[in-house]
């Protein structure tokens, strides 16, 4: 328990550093972009430089970079995200707004591509070299390969124009007033292809790792014994093998958050979902830094939660890494 | 409803339909509109303010025509275009010095207060003038209003300014505001620019980023039996192909500003209960421009510039880029404008040997790569066409050995490198064409304009006859004679060529059979809807 | 069975250097099939396959040759794919040898900068990227490395620890090496091919990263890529969807060639470290 608790204290001092490198990272960056909020803006309106000039005030775009990025870092500290530019609300209100939206997808998608990769790379993994698993091997894999907004607009062809099984995107029907499971329902309808989308895509990864983990596992000395014991393959399989092969792949479920997050950007682009990945897009053409980097600093904080969690619990499940982490 | 519905076959016969269009009868069908239903429809972007007073633009007035109403409206067959909202008439002094609005009986705002001459009193004094974007240009000389009565609005104004220029302004730049709610804190903070407070047939219900805005139905609207809808409801469909797929899954019924691309257009058509109809925005012409960075020695040059004119076919561009929905440009005005446009200025066929042929009498001849010179050119990246556009422009220069670069910025960066940073030799830009060539058509070449105002000219181009031209024109009272200075104002810009104009559009709607009363006016996507209806 | 024997009985490997083969050939006769811009007009717009035999996979919106753009496209999209990879992987074991060498602060600041770019979300760093300098092919392979290095940084870091206590790198220090000498010398070859087993991991990554970008209009629009014309061909997906399919079969047979050959040489230096 002791090594739990020192494991959090030290990823949580070092957090902070990340954090801080990750905010001033993103700011220097937009800045460095050219056209800021005030250009992103009059796009739609034109208009005078008197008015240009009042916005650019309006908005504090007059101050220096220093003093802009001081003031947010010390609101920061305060726990504030500040104000967005572009929606002239709070940024805390909007993200916590989309924020429910993208983790539902993201951990749908997950569930999806852990639990169905992981139980085809056991199917596979179980006779290394047989067609099928050559065929889901490969399959997967092709399925890696296809850009995720074209896959995306395919199952929306398919499933929601010529078969009308389901809606073309959003989070739930427009404006329906429903409640409780009703809508909790509607949300899963209206989920289910850019869950398919997004999971599909990353269904290889996890079906390739399991069937590698079971490849090597295959060859160890205990699986012998236990064959010499006379167990059932079956039994084999499930119990020793695969259960082997699942740990690496709790590994990657945390380095993966972090690219789900941005796999997320173009789906729910396509499939109009409100949720953090669009809103991003959206924050850095309208050069709304405050907004970019609070979405920033939500899913960084996000994915080191994560990533604790996948650490502790691996730290329960495998002696070693206590000490590693000690050394590192 | 047929006399709407084209086909891609007649769009390409008739080039010329932006123009044939104005002067096409509305279609009085006979047919009862129903009441009730709820009409969804694609929004491709989410304006944050919602006042049209201050930010006049189709995407905000997309939404907020339904609530906020203008002092006038354009109309196919009103008297000068124009068909009477929140006034019911209007009339200029002779001397150029104060306009005299009559205003409706019996308005009330959303919130049950009157409306009163002091509300229009405000918008203009308050809004329009000190904070629109456009207003800022036109309100410039309005000095006061005078409120002789409740419904009676005398705008005062300290220059003499054109009436036909207020008259032509009033669809876009008069949206009036509530004073009761306004009055009350800065401007730009209050929270009715968010939930807008107005007169018109629809109240504003709500608004779920990333998902909808929701309008209600006004019951004590002052149009008798209107609106017909009980809701509309706008769906944000950020992906371009996504309109397309949910008007064919029966989601909505409607997508209008071209949110189905082009090329989809002919399929769709097809497509059983769905119509594809081109009329309903003859009051929004955009205009496809390559504009010129002149500071550029060879762009100085109106020989290269002729050259570049000669090298573009229009009609190829009309019909692969727009795909037939859209015309041949001549010059600054389009040609579907009634009141100003001219045919009588030079054209520029198009001619590849004698774009040549020119470039080589302005002494830059082609060198052992096959080209002359190279340009930096820069595609605004607000449509799909002028992207397009962009890729055939780039191919066009390199048939007359101008080596072009294409530059593919964000809008941000777009508007930062051509208008501030002036970081561009040619942009292709699609400026609006607003009813008025004084709104926002003479600053395209008109020289002394500040840095960073957008859709200006920041090409460098300083030519004193056209100037003078423009400062003429500005002030002269006289319609005729107003419009006279603008149809030389076309000859001279075709003439001396300080940006080429090559083509003008205006979208395109899909809706359902079922939506009734569609595109009945020159600015129907961006008008009030209180007619509009649905058959269920 | 040497290497190369063993590689060769591996059908997968074998059919993705096939791949790979066909499409080197693509990309290096693209000049040569194809000479002139392939962005030039070559026929009417939106012309089906096989109704030209002059145009055999038909014309894109603007009437451009579908064939020719896929052989030119073959050509960028491996280009912006390798390209990515080297600079990923490049940087990648330099930061990882040297904060794994070092030790201490240098590791500890060099490891929290990694760790800074692993939990932003790669995708959204490489958008934020080309917004701002503006995309053009330079750009997006620098957005795409920005986004992938922190893999072989970890992987070349963590070879780095275990190779910096071996017998011949205290050999080096002994005989007065030079630190910096030491670490690129002797200690990185060593770290090195673990790290390249990365590398058709992060070719795929690259040249889907490239469509999804240029989905969101954030393409080179002077150059062919795949991913730029599967973005276009997209809005007619109904009404033309070769203009979206044909470079998507591509696509799709790159990125799978490209990790069947990987994972082929992966394996097989495996299995030779594995009986050395």
């Amino acid at each position: 328990m002791t090594r739990a608790l020192t494991l959090i204290r030290r990823r949580l001092v070092g957090s902070i550093f990340v954090l801080l490198i990750v905010v001033v990272g993103t700011f220097l960056l937009l800045e460095a972009a050219p056209g800021d909020a005030v250009d992103a803006y009059i796009v739609s309106t034109g208009g005078d430089a008197g008015m240009i000039e009042l916005l650019r005030h309006r908005w504090g775009l007059d101050q220096s970079e220093l003093t802009r990025l001081a003031n947010y870092l010390w609101a920061l500290l305060h726990l504030d995200l500040g104000q967005s530019v572009t929606f002239s609300r709070p940024i805390r209100e909007i993200i916590l707004e989309r924020l429910p939206n993208t983790l539902l997808l993201m951990v749908s998608a997950t569930a999806l591509s852990f639990g169905l990769g992981s139980a085809l790379g056991i199917y596979a993994g179980a006779r290394p070299g047989s067609f099928r698993d050559r065929f889901l091997s490969i399959g997967s894999l092709a399925l890696y390969a296809v850009p995720g907004f074209w896959l995306g607009l395919v199952l929306i062809v398919i499933f929601a124009v010529d078969l009308r099984w389901l809606p073309i995107g959003g989070i739930e029907t427009l404006a329906s007033d429903k409640t409780g499971l009703a809508r909790a329902a509607d949300i899963g309808v209206h989920l289910a292809l850019p869950v398919a989308a997004l999971g599909f895509i990353y269904l290889a990864l996890y079906l390739r790792m399991m069937r590698a983990g079971m490849a090597e596992a295959w060859r160890q000395d205990f699986i012998l014994a236990a064959r010499a014991r006379g167990l059932s393959r079956r039994r084999i399989v499930l119990a020793h093998v695969a259960r082997n092969a699942l740990l690496p792949l709790v590994t990657m479920l945390g380095l993966q958050s972090a690219q789900m997050l941005g796999g997320s950007v173009v789906i729910e682009s396509v499939f109009s979902v409100p949720g953090l990945g669009r809103l991003a897009q959206e924050a850095v053409a309208a050069r709304d830094t405050p907004l970019l980097l609070g979405i920033i600093l939500v899913s960084a904080v996000l994915v080191i939660l994560i990533n604790l969690v996948v650490d502790i619990a691996y730290a329960f499940l495998d002696p070693r890494v206590g000490a590693s982490e000690e050394r590192a | 409803m047929s006399g709407f519905t084209i086909s891609r076959r007649t769009m390409l016969a008739g080039s010329a339909m932006l123009l044939a269009s104005t002067a096409m009868p509305t279609l009085g069908r006979a047919q009862t509109p129903k009441k009730g239903g709820r009409l969804v429809l694609a929004a491709d972007s989410e304006p944050r303010n919602l006042n049209p007073a201050i930010v006049a633009s189709n995407g905000v007035f997309f939404i907020s025509s339904k609530i906020v109403e203008t002092l006038a409206e354009a109309s196919f067959d009103g008297k000068d275009g124009l068909a009477p909202r929140l006034a019911v008439s209007w009339e200029g002094a002779a001397d150029g010095l104060s306009a005299t609005f009559k205003l409706r009986e019996g308005v009330k705002w959303h919130d049950g207060k009157p409306f009163t001459s002091a509300d229009v009193a405000f918008s203009a004094l308050q809004i329009w003038k000190p904070l629109q974007n456009l207003g800022r240009t036109v309100f410039k000389d309005l000095s006061a209003v005078d409120t002789p009565d409740d419904l009676t609005a005398v705008f005062k104004f300290a220059k003499p300014t054109p009436f036909q220029l207020i008259r032509n302004a009033l669809p876009a730049l008069s949206s009036v505001v509530p004073k009761h709610i306004y009055e009350v804190g800065k401007i730009e903070d209050n929270p009715a620019n968010t939930a807008p407070i107005g007169t018109g047939p629809f109240k504003f219900g709500e608004y779920k980023a990333g998902q909808y805005y929701r309008l209600t139905k006004n019951t004590d609207y002052w149009g008798k039996d209107e609106p017909n809808l009980d809701e509309i409801i706008y769906q944000v469909l950020p992906d371009r192909t996504s309109a397309a797929s949910a008007l064919e899954a029966e989601e909505i019924q409607l997508a209008a500003f071209s949110a189905v691309p082009l090329a989809d257009l002919d399929r769709i058509s097809k497509v059983p209960g769905l119509k594809v109809i081109s009329k309903g925005y003859e009051g929004l012409t955009y205009q496809l421009v390559v504009e010129i960075n002149h500071r550029r020695k060879e762009l100085a040059d109106v020989k290269v510039r002729q050259a570049i004119a000669h090298a573009i076919d229009k009609d190829f561009v009309v019909k692969t880029v727009f795909l037939g929905y859209a015309a041949t440009a001549t010059g600054p005005v389009p040609k579907n404008d009634p009141q100003f446009y001219t045919s009588d200025v030079p054209t520029y066929a198009f001619d590849v040997a004698k774009a040549n042929a020119l470039l080589d009498e302005a002494g830059y001849n082609k060198g052992a790569d096959g080209n002359r010179f190279s340009l930096k050119l820069l595609p605004a990246p607000y449509f799909n066409e002028t992207k397009q556009f962009g890729d055939y422009l780039r191919q066009a220069l390199a048939a007359i050995g101008i080596d072009a670069q294409l530059v593919n910025n964000d809008s941000a960066a777009h508007i930062k490198a051509v208008y501030t940073d002036h970081a561009f030799d040619l942009a292709v830009g699609p400026p609006v064409f607003r009813g008025d060539p004084a709104i926002s058509t003479t600053i395209l070449v008109q020289s002394g304009i500040p840095d960073g105002v957008p859709f200006s000219n920041q090409g460098g181009y300083k030519n004193g006859a056209l100037d003078a031209l423009i400062a003429k024109a500005s002030e002269t009272l006289d319609t005729s004679a107003r419009t006279d200075l603008y149809k030389e104002f076309q000859k001279q810009v075709a003439t001396d060529l300080p940006l080429i104009n090559v083509a003008e559009w205006s979208f395109i709607s899909v809706a359902s059979d079922k939506v009734g009363n569609i595109a009945n006016n020159p600015r129907w996507a961006v008008s009030n809807w209180a007619d509009t209806y649905l058959e269920s | 069975m040497s290497g190369l024997r063993r590689f060769l009985h591996t059908p997968e490997a074998v059919a993705g250097v096939v791949i790979l083969a066909a499409l080197f050939a693509m990309a290096l006769s693209a000049s040569l099939l194809f000479p002139g811009d392939p962005q030039s007009i070559a026929g009417p717009a939106l012309l089906p396959p096989f109704q030209d035999w002059s145009l055999p996979l038909g014309t894109d919106r603007l009437g451009r040759n579908v064939l020719a753009e896929l052989f030119h496209g073959a050509r960028t999209s491996l280009a912006v794919g390798l390209a990515a990879a080297a600079a990923a992987l490049a940087v990648g074991a330099v930061i990882g040898t040297l904060a794994g060498f070092a030790g201490g602060l240098i590791d500890e600041v060099l490891m929290r900068i990694t760790d800074a770019f692993q939990t932003v979300p790669g995708f959204l760093l490489a958008l934020a990227f080309v917004s701002v300098v503006g995309p053009s092919l330079g750009v997006v392979v620098v957005a795409i490395a920005l986004s992938t290095w922190t893999g072989p940084a970890r992987v070349a870091r963590a070879e780095v620890l275990s190779i910096r206590e071996r017998d011949y790198v205290a050999g080096a220090r002994v005989i007065g090496m030079h630190p910096l000498a030491i670490a690129f010398r002797e200690v990185l070859p060593n770290a090195l091919p673990p790290v390249l087993a990365l590398s058709s991991v992060i070719v795929a990554a690259a040249i889907l990263t490239e469509a999804a970008l240029s989905f969101l209009g954030l393409g080179d629009p002077n150059r062919v890529t795949w991913g730029g014309m599967i973005a276009e061909g997209r809005t007619v997906l109904r009404t033309a969807p070769f203009l979206s399919i044909v470079p998507g079969i591509a696509l799709v047979l790159t990125v799978l060639g490209v990790y069947l050959a990987g994972e082929g040489i992966v394996e097989t230096t495996a299995v030779k470290r594995g009986l050395s």
